[in-house]
């Protein structure tokens, strides 16, 4: 009996094609995916990776380094009592929120700025696309990416504070609560920073310009308004409506209003935040409304720049 | 013509920018094969395209994508390709990975995506140079790679803006050749937009010519570039023989290079100009009816008053500002 080799044609090259094919839903989820690729550097070169990673890095090691200073410090009292007010996953936020603000700063801006400045934002219109769904899909990417730089490293830090515990399982149970705080203060701060971010970048092509003016907003308006609010000589009534204008506290002011707790480490570092601390003279409702102004009104003017864009 | 077989039509379609008229009642329509949108620059040839796509919404009248509203429907851009003139292309992206986003992009499910940007990188000879980042290629190599992103997604029509802009002669060739190639073995249907009337002579099977915002001549190329009554003779030697030759039989001539051209309608000409090169002694190398080009066409309606300004390719910049 013989074998005889069986030979198969490759017809290789470009063909029709007659499989599926999908619509809008499809079009955003692949503008989706590529914002979070283009914020994170994957599938660029190495100038795009370092400073997303760098501020990952920056963000997971101050949540480390916490977390090993809940773990080391002996935390049981004389009296055979367990302190666990030495630090909280607010006092995280207040420790790195600057790394998040400049990640917000240098990483939002290149989703939208370089697709202007280099034309591919014409080869996204002419796809089964609105503008709209163009803007919510890099949007919704770089809050995406903006949720996870804020939670992972919260995660971390639980890590240290479950296990650096003499009780673990007391810990959690007692804490617990704690988890949805530190998502939902993460939450506020990745939709401010995220519209904030995007809102400037729409007003320039060149993502350097943009990521400039914005670590300048944050930097400048948290140290004058700090330094306004720290000078006692003005009255409180004033200082509370200066401390408004702090661009980095505004969603702080939303973390105290969820953690509302006090910790040694807080205690420690609140005379370092002033403009918190006289906004705090103000009602809850009043910080909770100037924060959701200043996540609308940059959302508002990132909708009326797109709404007509053509490249 | 009928709507149904019209890839494209456009119906008293009309574009202003402030007082600046770019179309203006503009009605035409596209059919299958590869039809030459021509004219000169500001003539209306990008805005027409542009308002097809939906990037642009038209002041008056309508554009219909196949048969239905461009600006409305959406998801018909699916089965649409688009090489604009300008850049469009991101440098710090490999083109197999810019290509997959793009077919994804266009609603390809991703692994088909991703075999698709290969296939059509092969189909524009870049598929050696696939994963090199779009910043490092030729001009040349980012004009096959804007071709490529508006043919990934297999649409049944690509509008092309100025595809040869930028392109030496080497690269003008191999682009009007993949051009027509894509149409010959593929039958995807091509909207050339072009200042440069040799390349579509040399591509297209129709054409359209716009000049400020109006439609002003539509048909075949062939019927632009029919045979004309000039006869053209070119003889080895003893050109001047010949030409008396000519005269004598009361044919009149002219030399033109190396050639002898005689504009006559004279029933006998053939016979005539037989007859003259055997007295002449000259011998004939090669005799025909001349055909028109299209340049000669747009000459002609300049002479005639109008300022047709599409310019043939090649041409040194001062001579297209001339000509426009």
């Amino acid at each position: 009996m013989s074998t005889h080799a069986e030979g198969r044609v490759f017809d290789i090259g470009y063909q029709r094609y007659e499989g599926p094919r999908g619509g809008r839903e499809k079009a955003r989820a692949a503008i989706f995916k590529d914002g979070v690729k283009t914020a994170l550097g994957i599938g660029r070169g190495w100038r795009s990776k370092v400073m997303p990673w760098f501020a990952i890095f920056a963000a997971a090691m101050a949540a480390l380094i916490m977390a090993i200073i809940v773990i080391t410090i002996d935390r049981v009292l004389p009296d055979g009592t367990i302190s666990r007010d030495l630090l909280s996953h607010s006092d995280y936020y207040q420790t790195a929120s600057i790394i998040l603000f400049l990640f917000a700063a240098i990483v939002g801006p290149e989703l939208l700025c370089p697709d202007r400045r280099n034309g591919v934002i014409n080869l996204y219109l002419v796809r089964p696309l609105t503008r709209l769904d163009y803007l919510a899909a890099r949007w919704m990417a770089f809050f995406s990416v903006m949720l996870a730089v804020a939670w992972l490293p919260q995660f971390i830090l639980l890590a240290g504070l479950v296990f650096g515990d003499p009780d673990p399982a007391g810990y959690l149970r007692d804490n617990w609560l704690d988890v949805p705080k530190f998502l939902g203060a993460g939450f506020a701060i990745a939709l401010y920073v995220t519209t904030l971010g995007l809102a400037v970048a729409a007003f320039t092509t060149r993502s350097a310009y943009a990521a400039i003016f914005l670590a300048g907003l944050f930097v400048v308006s948290l140290f004058t308004i700090n330094g306004f609010t720290s000078d006692t000589s003005i009255g409180i009534d004033t200082r509370k409506w200066i401390a408004l204008f702090s661009l980095r506290d505004i969603p702080m002011f939303m973390d105290g209003i969820i953690f509302s707790n006090t910790t040694i480490l807080s205690e420690a570092t609140a005379g370092g935040w002033p403009a918190q601390e006289a906004a705090r003279q103000h009602p809850n409702a009043l910080l909770v409304a100037w924060y959701t102004i200043w996540v609308a009104l940059p959302g508002l003017v990132l909708w009326w720049r797109y709404r007509r864009i053509s490249g | 013509m009928d709507t149904l077989d019209s890839l494209l039509a456009a119906r008293s379609l009309t574009k202003h920018y402030g007082s600046v008229v770019a179309l203006d009642s503009a009605d035409f329509s596209v059919t299958a094969g590869i039809t030459g949108l021509l004219g000169e620059n500001g003539a209306g040839k990008s805005t027409a395209i542009k308002i097809f796509l939906g990037l642009v919404t038209p002041t008056g009248g309508r554009a219909e994508v196949f048969g239905r509203d461009a600006s409305l429907e959406i998801d018909m851009r699916s089965r649409l390709g688009y090489m604009p003139e300008h850049d469009c292309l991101p440098s710090n992206v490999i083109a197999a990975e810019f290509l997959t986003h793009m077919a994804e992009a266009s609603g390809l499910p991703p692994k088909q995506a991703r075999s698709r940007a290969a296939d059509t990188l092969r189909h524009v000879g870049l598929f050696e140079e696939r994963y090199r980042p779009i910043g490092d290629y030729s001009t040349g190599m980012k004009q096959r790679v804007k071709l490529a992103q508006c043919l990934v997604h297999d649409p049944a029509l690509i509008l092309l803006d100025e595809p040869t802009a930028g392109l030496d002669p080497g690269g003008r060739e191999e682009m009007l050749d993949l051009v027509r190639k894509t149409y010959n073995e593929f039958g995807i249907s091509i909207v050339l937009s072009t200042h440069l009337m040799n390349d579509v002579e040399r591509t297209a099977d129709r054409i359209i010519v716009l000049r400020e915002g109006r439609v002003v001549e539509e048909g075949r190329v062939s019927s632009f570039t029919s045979e004309s009554e000039t006869v053209y003779v070119d003889v080895d030697e003893r050109r001047e023989e010949f030409a008396a030759a000519l005269s004598a039989k009361n044919v009149s001539s002219r030399t033109e290079g190396s050639s002898v051209v005689i504009e006559d309608v004279a029933d006998d000409l053939y016979d005539r100009i037989r007859d003259a090169l055997a007295e002449s002694g000259a011998s004939l190398r090669r005799m025909g009816p001349r055909r028109h080009s299209l340049i000669e066409v747009f000459e002609t309606d300049d002479v005639n008053g109008s300022n047709a300004a599409p310019v043939p390719a090649g041409e040194p910049e001062a001579t297209r500002n001339q000509a426009a």
